[in-house]
């Protein structure tokens, strides 16, 4: 019976099984299946009212779902969730706080709900998101970002395998994200895995190994970031002739589509490494080019691609 | 600080609230002993020695034990009220309800825990105010020339002094636990907190109303948590004769009224009824917001 319950090193850290969520006749989630292995940052991406947060709710026992489960750390929410939950740190909607407490307090209280803590522990993590010299404040006093540094603390102090973050980064500064970014990455070299839910496309793109995106309650599409920028491979080319430019090129067979780009640039969705064959025929037609490069592909591209959205949301 | 139950008695007594109904407590407490007794009494006793007599037993040692219980636990009851339900249900709008639950605190846990604190802080806060009215009262009594001692015609022991103040308390727990209930099932401080001030002006209308029924109506009014209450608080009374009070109820002579461990046992029931809805309610809501 232990060695069920046990965590396998090897197994995934989150995974839920149909987890679906009704409320009333409206779905918000339909047949969740996700895996999230030890040692990654997984990014769950969605348009507003997608699911994100209802999924997180129900990972972390706040809403009961109305089908499926969800195991974490390998340990069934149904039958474990307690045990599984002391070794999970998380933010869910916005940083929640005692706001006649100083931030000091606060992270006193929620140590001692995650099983005790220490003085030093609480200097560490104070230390750790930059809040030190602010700890006697309260955080009805903090600004946005400082609140989700107090959060992120908060969230740490008993020091968790796993990381379920609802939108961490809004309201950080620059240099705040950067330092969440480079704290998640280390915690997953560090073997502990961080599932990160955003709107910030750029920042998961930098900040995580993989991503999955919702949509109306589905999951849409899922994989390593790198492969799914991959997938859209494209080059931008200037020339001095941009109406015959496209002629040419439309008329290669290994050039899927062509079309224009800011300042009489031209979009050329083809492998990168055909960028040769590209200068050639361009050349051989006395076309000059002034500038061929590979188009960065961005994850707000491929997100707006499957979502079909115009904008991102939260 | 390193246990669940340090965490939310560290939660409850920084807040202001408590110190704030401490001082309305120990100001009623001031009320009850300076101007509606011994003041009253100096006024009064010469050329209305009725008045004279109830305002005597109102701040003079020990009868003026039942006068601050009584009003003690009228107002009590509404001020721990408004602390339970404020303390449970701002958990909800500060969003650290769901905090806490995410920490593997199970929810009967969190639920007890809070309950238990509010108890500790609620009982700590009154006792204050009680010893503030006790003091007074060793004062007055002092300055109108009687000795402080239980040695009076009918008076109390310390344990039955004890048994007083249990009393008092146990007739505060079931507003405090509906309280809480309110709490939980509507999420809503302002909800908690108005219900439980409504329900205790409401309910001696209530009981009134019950009362020209009859039949059901007596069966309702002797449930009553309202009926239960001015029975328990009728055997805290020392001797015969009134005293002044601000709780707006009869004060029922201790050989009319019914028995006090049925009553005890009803507002017990009462207080089960409440926590019983608040934890079943609790337990199984999905926490949002």
């Amino acid at each position: 019976m232990l060695a069920q319950m046990a965590t396998s090193p090897a197994g995934p850290v989150i995974r839920t099984s149909g987890l679906s969520k009704r409320f009333g006749r409206r779905t918000a989630l339909a047949d969740l299946d996700l895996e999230v292995g030890r040692g990654r940052v997984f990014g769950f991406l969605g348009p507003n009212g997608a699911g994100k947060t209802t999924a997180i709710a129900m990972m972390l026992g706040l809403l009961a779902p109305s089908a499926g489960h969800v195991e974490l750390l390998g340990l069934d929410t149904r039958v474990h969730l307690h045990r599984a939950l002391r070794r999970v740190g998380a933010i869910v909607e916005n940083p929640a706080f005692y706001p006649h407490l100083t931030a000091r307090d606060n992270l006193r209280i929620w140590g001692a709900l995650s099983g005790g803590t220490t003085a030093s522990r609480i200097d560490e993590m104070l230390e750790l998101v930059g809040l030190r010299q602010r700890a006697k404040d309260k955080p009805r006093n903090y600004s946005l970002g400082m609140k989700q540094r107090l959060g992120l603390a908060a969230a740490l102090i008993h020091d968790p395998e796993l990381l379920i973050l609802d939108e961490p980064t809004n309201g950080l500064d620059p240099a705040g994200m950067h330092e969440f970014r480079e704290l998640f990455r280390r915690m997953a070299r560090e073997g502990k895995t961080v599932f990160v839910s955003s709107h910030l496309l750029g920042e998961v793109q930098q900040m995580c190994d993989e991503v999955a995106i919702v949509k109306q309650g589905r999951l849409i599409a899922r994989g390593e970031v790198e492969d799914l920028l991959r997938r859209r491979e494209a080059l931008l080319v200037r020339t001095t002739d941009p109406v015959r430019t496209r002629e040419v090129l439309a008329g290669l067979d290994w050039v899927r589509s062509v079309s224009p780009a800011e300042d009489d640039a031209i979009t050329v969705e083809a492998p990168a490494a055909r960028a040769a064959d590209i200068s050639r025929a361009l050349a051989e037609a006395g076309i000059w080019i002034s500038e061929l490069r590979a188009e960065e592909s961005t994850l707000e591209e491929f997100f707006l691609e499957v979502t079909g959205e115009e904008g991102v949301g939260g | 600080m390193d246990s669940n139950f340090g965490a939310e008695l560290l939660k409850t007594r920084k807040r202001w609230l408590p110190y704030g109904l401490f001082a309305i407590a120990a100001l009623g407490a001031l009320i009850i002993t300076v101007p509606a007794g011994y003041l009253e009494w100096r006024n009064s006793r010469e050329f209305d020695p009725v008045s004279g007599s109830t305002a005597f037993r109102t701040f003079v040692f020990p009868y003026s034990l039942a006068a601050l219980m009584d009003s003690g636990q009228y107002w009590g009851s509404m001020l721990a009220g408004i602390l339970a339900g404020s303390v449970v249900a701002t958990e909800y709008r500060w969003g650290t309800v769901r905090q806490a639950l995410i920490r593997g605190q199970p929810r009967a846990q969190y639920l007890a825990l809070k309950i238990g604190a509010i108890g500790i802080t609620g009982s700590l806060m009154l006792l204050a105010a009680l010893a503030v009215g006790v003091a007074l009262s060793f004062y007055t009594t002092g300055l109108a020339g009687e000795p402080v001692t239980l040695d009076v015609p009918g008076g109390p022991t310390w344990p039955e002094v004890a048994l007083m103040v249990l009393r008092s308390a146990w007739c505060i727990v079931p507003y405090v636990m509906l309280a809480v209930m309110l709490a939980v099932v509507s999420r809503s401080s302002m909800v908690a907190v108005t219900g439980i001030i409504v329900f205790i002006f409401g309910e001696a209308v209530l009981v009134a109303v019950f009362d020209t029924f009859g039949g059901l109506g007596g069966v309702l009014r002797d449930a009553s948590i309202a009926d239960n209450v001015k029975t328990l608080v009728a055997a805290n009374r020392i001797g015969f004769g009134d005293h002044n009070s601000m709780a707006p109820r009869a004060q029922l002579n201790p050989f009319d009224a019914a028995d006090p461990n049925w009553a005890a046992l009803i507002l017990g029931l009462h207080t089960l009824a409440y926590a019983a809805v608040s934890f079943v309610v609790f337990q199984r809501r999905d926490v949002t917001g």
